[in-house]
């Protein structure tokens, strides 16, 4: 399987001499959902911009498809705690920001901005200001608007945090839908086992500050996945294995 | 503010000008002190072609002093946000240059450029301008910083980013420190025409005073007002059509309404 990311010896030192992220290496395949587990400021979210290219690290190499990062990418997608979007713009405006930020030219990427919101059972929504949206469907909108571009990979840093927990399942379903339509890397931040379980194929517990990888476990629940798998033994099983595993700071 | 949430201020003004009707004319108060409303409307109707021929170019004035203010004060502020050395060398300048009351400048500027409309524009540019050099640096850094990291992580450049980003995220302020600016860019030709000037609205009313004509007086006030609040207005009407994602604020519409 061809390797998607890349991160070897990577650290991170803050100026004013604070460690946040220690020695990190993994690697991620392509069309994997790695989902990186632990918790609040433990570094994920850090980790997670040095990957988008958006914070260099002081130590270390990370590289995308091959190529080293040195800043933000094209073929990179990106999902916020908060769904970020302008309030000025549409739903479709929204999405299609990032075509316009890359000059691709608003009209052959319209019609597949409208297809991914037609995905996202959002069609009827397209011209709507986002103030007229629901938290989930806002969500939904930036999730749109990070695969319009057609990146290979797909940042998600803790996306359904910020909603309610019968929100937070369904949209978890929904990404889960979306992901086995177009089979992008993705790397997820969460600090919820339930959420990390259901989603990965692969799950990384990160330890407190400076962090670093202190566990790692491949979940072989069976694709498409349900909500009703999340009360099996086998669910329930890993639940247990990763809650150890945070619990004891990460460290087998 | 809505045509019914009207209603209520209309009717207080109506019920203030009956008052003053009647008091003034039950204690015979002399029109040189304080006429009486109908006095002023009438005053205002006979002598309507000399109060619209001094309105007119105090109204050109106000509109280009305006205009210079808000078109400087955001050049400004960008300069502010996006220049270190404007932020930390002149930005504490203008601020701490807004400690001089402008009004006390007007005779200066007399003398250094003339009677002409030089010295009315200059003025009413200084008082009108901060407002919209502080509205527009507020707005334009104030922008939640997720928004910059989202622009970025999609390769947008600093240009996009003012663009798409910052610029419209300060429009309601900008036009916060707009409908401040209109009503001080009134008061700066008016206050330039006190000081010095052959025509306008302020030189209108210094006259009537001197000829003790307290009518005549009180009809150029009331016909800068009604401009001055048509000004306000168009502003905010503006305001409405820009800033179509957002309610603006109005305190009329605040209480327990």
């Amino acid at each position: 399987m061809r390797e998607s990311v890349t991160l070897a010896g990577v650290g991170k030192t803050y100026a004013s001499g604070v460690e946040a992220i220690r020695e990190v290496a993994f690697q991620v395949a392509q069309g994997e959902f790695l989902t990186l587990l632990g918790p609040s400021g433990c570094g994920k979210s850090t980790l997670l911009t040095m990957i988008a290219g958006l914070l260099a690290p002081s130590r270390g190499t990370i590289a995308v498809d091959g190529a080293p990062v040195q800043g933000p990418r094209r073929d990179v997608g990106i999902v916020f705690q908060s769904p970020v979007l302008l309030p000025w713009r549409t739903v479709l405006g929204n999405v299609l920001l990032p075509i316009e930020m890359l000059r691709l030219g608003r009209r052959p990427w319209e019609v597949r901005a409208r297809d991914l919101l037609a995905m996202a059972q959002l069609t009827d929504f397209a011209a709507k200001l986002p103030h007229e949206l629901s938290g989930g469907m806002k969500q939904r909108v930036s999730i749109c608007r990070a695969l319009v571009h057609d990146p290979s990979l797909l940042l998600m840093d803790e996306p359904f945090s910020a909603l309610d927990a019968l929100t937070r399942d369904q949209m978890g379903q929904e990404l889960l839908r979306i992901w086995e339509l177009y089979r992008k890397t993705v790397i997820f931040v969460t600090h919820s086992i339930r959420e990390a379980v259901f989603l990965s194929d692969r799950v990384l517990v990160m330890t407190p500050r400076p962090a670093a990888i202190g566990f790692e476990i491949d979940i072989k629940l069976a694709r498409p996945r349900t909500l009703d798998m999340q009360e099996s033994d086998e669910f329930n099983g890993y639940v247990g294995v990763l809650r150890r595993a945070i619990e004891t700071g990460g460290r087998r | 503010m809505t045509v019914r949430s009207l209603g209520w201020p209309v009717m207080v003004t109506l019920g203030i000008l009956a008052a003053w009707e009647a008091v003034v004319g039950a204690l015979g108060v002399k029109p040189v002190l304080l006429p009486r409303p109908t006095v002023i409307a009438q005053v205002l109707w006979t002598k309507a072609p000399l109060i619209l021929e001094h309105l007119w170019p105090t109204l050109y004035e106000i509109a280009l002093g305006f205009l210079l203010s808000v078109v400087g004060g955001v050049l400004v502020a960008v300069l502010v946000t996006y220049s270190t050395i404007v932020r930390k060398g002149f930005y504490p300048l203008i601020v701490v240059s807004q400690i001089v009351p402008k009004v006390a400048v007007a005779p200066l500027l007399v003398v250094w450029f003339g009677l002409g409309g030089t010295s009315r524009l200059l003025l009413a540019f200084l008082i009108a301008f901060f407002p919209m050099v502080i509205n527009t640096a507020t707005g334009l850094t104030s922008v939640d910083e997720d928004f910059v990291r989202m622009a970025r992580a999609y390769m947008g450049s600093r240009w996009q980013i003012f663009t798409k980003i910052r610029l419209p995220h300060a429009l309601p302020l900008i036009f916060g420190g707009m409908k401040i600016s209109i009503t001080l860019a009134v008061i700066g030709v008016v206050v330039a025409e006190f000081v010095a000037a052959q025509r306008g609205i302020g030189y209108l009313i210094v006259m009537a005073n001197g000829l003790l004509d307290t009518p005549l007086m009180m009809a150029a006030i009331t016909a800068l007002s009604v401009m001055g609040l048509a000004l306000y207005g168009v502003v905010a009407i503006v305001e409405r059509a820009v800033i179509y994602w957002q309610q603006p604020t109005d305190p009329a519409r605040g209480g327990f309404a």
